[in-house]
């Protein structure tokens, strides 16, 4: 079937128009990108020639052959772009209107730069008007479209063809006005980065504790909150400095919001689970509304629960969402992080219809609010349903599951699954045994606790691969290192954490911090204390700071310089050094290997220093003769 | 070390292979007046320990070493003190292991 495509229509949506529906051709499509399915299409005007994104939501359209290569397809929503100084159109929705079509005209790849491309398409049609108006325009644009000689002429001009109006010249025309009308509401699935006016409307299912770090750039602050939308679309929103001070107190889990200007990047897979390959960082420019009127259209949390005897076959690190009976609530004990911050860890047991129960660990601030509110329920007897949105699965003993930062617990949620779970266990899945896909915790041993022996750590070279690696190792302390056993820190709070910087005397003889940009009379004194600790295999060098130095030695930094330095007294200081060797302990090492200079060393870190128990290292040790024998 | 009369790791179940043998136990003390002294086994068993006290208080838990007088009896040669928290499960584990699989790695 012959037919006409819309003449320059390349050349007007490098120009910017986006309302002219066009008719084009697709000359090529091409698969791109890796985390996700992308398409590039080619598309021709019968003259020239454009790439063009397909929003991923058309992917389908592609996959099912409903458009191919030499599809004449109709433009509806599209947007032109400049990427890399490259334009690019991005095409949000569109219609086939000829399946597979012979190429029409003699396309040409339209030049990139901008002048070039203006002068290109006024070179084509010298008779047209360059201030637009809203004249139909049709009569001319069909006599615009004579292709080259010798092409083949298209003789039909569909009925669906909108007209036409050439592009305005806007450089010739001064500065042109700003479009202030508001973005229109896209789904969430069809935000990309190559589109600059969108708005979204969705609710906010998750809200991200504020969070402080430290790097090269210096102090900074960050927060993330999700968001869901009526068509099931989820994304981050993620701000950072001045713009957490500005949307931080307006976030409300539940609320419904309008946002627009923000800038879309790459989502950050290995903290962002969610289902988008986008996420949003808001700028001082963004624009973040409360909906007051929403209608209830958006669901208020999405969920796609896993049986837990579907977690058994999950991958590890995976984000799942698990609903299950409570059976049982451990007490919270404060665990120590691998950055010498102490969290609270509660650990509970799940069950389903799937006959089988997981661990369930919670960390930090659920421990206490949802998690004693758990206890209390179990322990009076009541089974509550719970659902987990956004848990992580993990191999440490069998297959448990654990809270991440954007994880939610929702208690007895109101959602048919809870129903039935509850169902099933009235009517007899209480008295069910289901089995743990979670191995027990081995007694007087934390789970994911690697042991290794001294010589161990150099025979298998620990520390040499790109992660550190953290082990525990039962040793005692042989010698302690007595010169320069502490520095001079910061003592200033940063947040709710001590500075702890390496101070330096300034000229007055006061203390200075570099990274406060502080004075201050008196310092305080960390351990930095060089040790060897051997065990049955051999001997290490190890290095402990301050809450192991203090464990390792019974007391403070601080006091011991004053006894070394300040009272000189070497007698009592040495009976401190002494009383401190041949003790035996467990240590928990961090393994890494790092440039001194030119040379490789691997250094070891104590990050926790215990006294051994010797009750609980003998459980630990029958339970290892138990393994060898089966 | 004198290993020509090495003493038996027991509890007061393994008690009764060893009759007339030299073994050792820890028993929590329950009551001691005079001659004897009487004990729980780590394994629950209560044990009769024949012979004087040592001139020391006695704790909580002791280890005794001496000869088995009968099922659930012993003569004790030798007192320790083994303060007042132990470890029960696991000192009956070690009886256990030491004469079952790895009782040849034992005297």
């Amino acid at each position: 079937m012959p037919v006409y495509l819309t003449p320059n229509a390349i050349a007007a949506i490098n120009s910017g128009d986006a309302n002219s529906k066009p008719l084009v051709q697709v000359l090529e499509i091409k698969l791109i990108g890796n985390s996700q399915d992308r398409y590039r299409l080619l598309l021709s005007d019968s003259v020239s020639t454009q790439h063009a994104m397909l929003a991923t939501q058309l992917n389908d359209r592609v996959k099912s052959g409903r458009v191919q290569k030499g599809s004449i397809v109709q433009l509806i929503d599209y947007i032109c772009s400049t990427v890399q100084n490259r334009k690019i159109i991005v095409v949000l929705n569109m219609e086939t209107i000829i399946p597979d079509c012979e190429i029409i005209g003699n396309p040409k790849l339209l030049m990139q730069s901008d002048s070039t491309s203006q002068k290109s398409s006024s070179a084509n049609k010298p008779e047209q008007p360059a201030i637009p108006d809203n004249r139909h325009l049709a009569t001319t644009s069909c006599s615009n479209s004579a292709p080259k000689p010798g092409n083949k002429m298209p003789s039909f001009r569909p009925t669906v063809q909108p007209p036409y109006r050439p592009p305005p010249n806007y450089k010739n025309h001064g500065p042109i006005a700003k479009n202030d009308a508001p973005a229109r509401i896209i789904p969430i699935s069809a935000l990309n980065p190559y589109q600059g006016r969108w708005a979204i409307k969705a609710r906010v299912t998750a809200k991200g504790d504020l969070r402080r770090y430290n790097n090269a750039k210096g102090d900074g602050k960050v927060f993330s909150f999700d968001l869901l939308d009526s068509d099931g679309g989820e994304i981050r929103v993620t701000c950072f400095n001045a713009v957490v001070d500005r949307f931080y107190d307006a976030i409300e889990v539940g609320k419904v919001y309008l946002i627009s200007k923000g800038n879309l990047k790459p989502a950050q897979k290995n903290f962002n689970h969610l289902k988008n390959e986008w996420e949003i960082f808001l700028e001082s420019s963004s624009t973040v509304e409360l909906c007051p009127d929403e209608d209830g259209s958006i669901p208020k949390q999405q969920f796609s629960f896993k049986p837990i005897n579907e977690i058994e076959s999950s991958e590890n690190n995976s984000i799942i969402d698990v609903i299950g009976i409570v059976e049982s609530v451990n007490p919270s004990v404060p665990i120590l992080r691998k950055n010498g911050m102490e969290t609270q860890r509660r650990i509970l047991n799940l069950k389903d219809g799937s006959n089988r129960s997981v661990e369930l660990t919670l960390w930090g601030e659920l421990c206490n609010k949802q998690g004693r509110e758990l206890q209390q329920m179990v322990e009076s007897g009541v089974f509550p349903v719970l659902a987990v949105k956004a848990a992580k699965v993990n191999n440490f003993s069998g297959k448990s599951i654990g809270t991440i930062s954007a994880t939610q617990l929702f208690i007895n949620p109101d959602c048919p699954e809870a129903y039935g779970l509850r169902d099933w266990f009235d009517r007899g899945g209480k008295n069910t045994a289901s089995q743990s896909i979670s191995r027990d915790i081995m007694p007087g041993c934390p789970r994911n606790e690697v042991r290794k022996t001294v010589s161990q750590i150099k025979d298998e070279g620990l520390g040499r691969a790109d992660k550190p690696d953290w082990v525990t190792v039962k040793a005692t302390v042989s010698f302690i290192k007595t010169d320069n056993f502490c520095y001079t820190a910061c003592p200033l709070m940063i947040g709710d954490r001590q500075c702890s910087k390496k101070v330096t005397r300034s000229g007055n003889a006061r203390w200075q911090c570099d990274r406060c940009t502080q004075e201050f009379e008196e310092c305080d004194y960390r351990y930095l204390l060089q040790a060897q600790v051997q065990d049955h295999t051999g001997l290490t060098w190890v290095t402990a700071f301050q809450e192991s130095g203090e464990e390792i030695l019974g007391c403070s930094a601080k006091e011991l310089y004053l006894l070394k330095y300040e009272e000189q007294d070497d007698v009592r200081f040495g009976e401190v050094i002494r009383r401190s060797l041949f003790s035996e302990y467990l240590f928990r090492l961090k393994i890494k290997e790092e440039m001194y200079g030119e040379e490789q060393r691997v250094k070891i870190t104590v990050v926790k220093a215990e006294k051994l128990n010797y009750s609980a290292e003998s459980r630990f040790l029958l339970d290892l003769i138990s393994r060898i024998t089966c | 070390m004198d290993t020509s009369n090495p003493a038996v790791l027991v509890n007061g179940e393994l008690l009764r292979m060893y009759v007339g043998r030299k073994v050792r136990t820890v028993i929590q003390v329950l009551q001691s007046n005079g001659g004897i002294t009487t004990g729980k086994s780590t394994d629950e068993h209560q044990l009769v320990i024949k012979g004087s006290p040592p001139p020391f208080p006695l704790t909580n838990f002791v280890e005794v070493i001496g000869v088995a007088d009968s099922n659930q009896s012993i003569c004790a040669e030798r007192w320790t003190n083994f303060g007042n928290t132990f470890d029960t499960f696991s000192y009956n584990q070690l009886c256990q292991l030491a004469n079952g699989e790895y009782k040849s790695l034992f005297l």
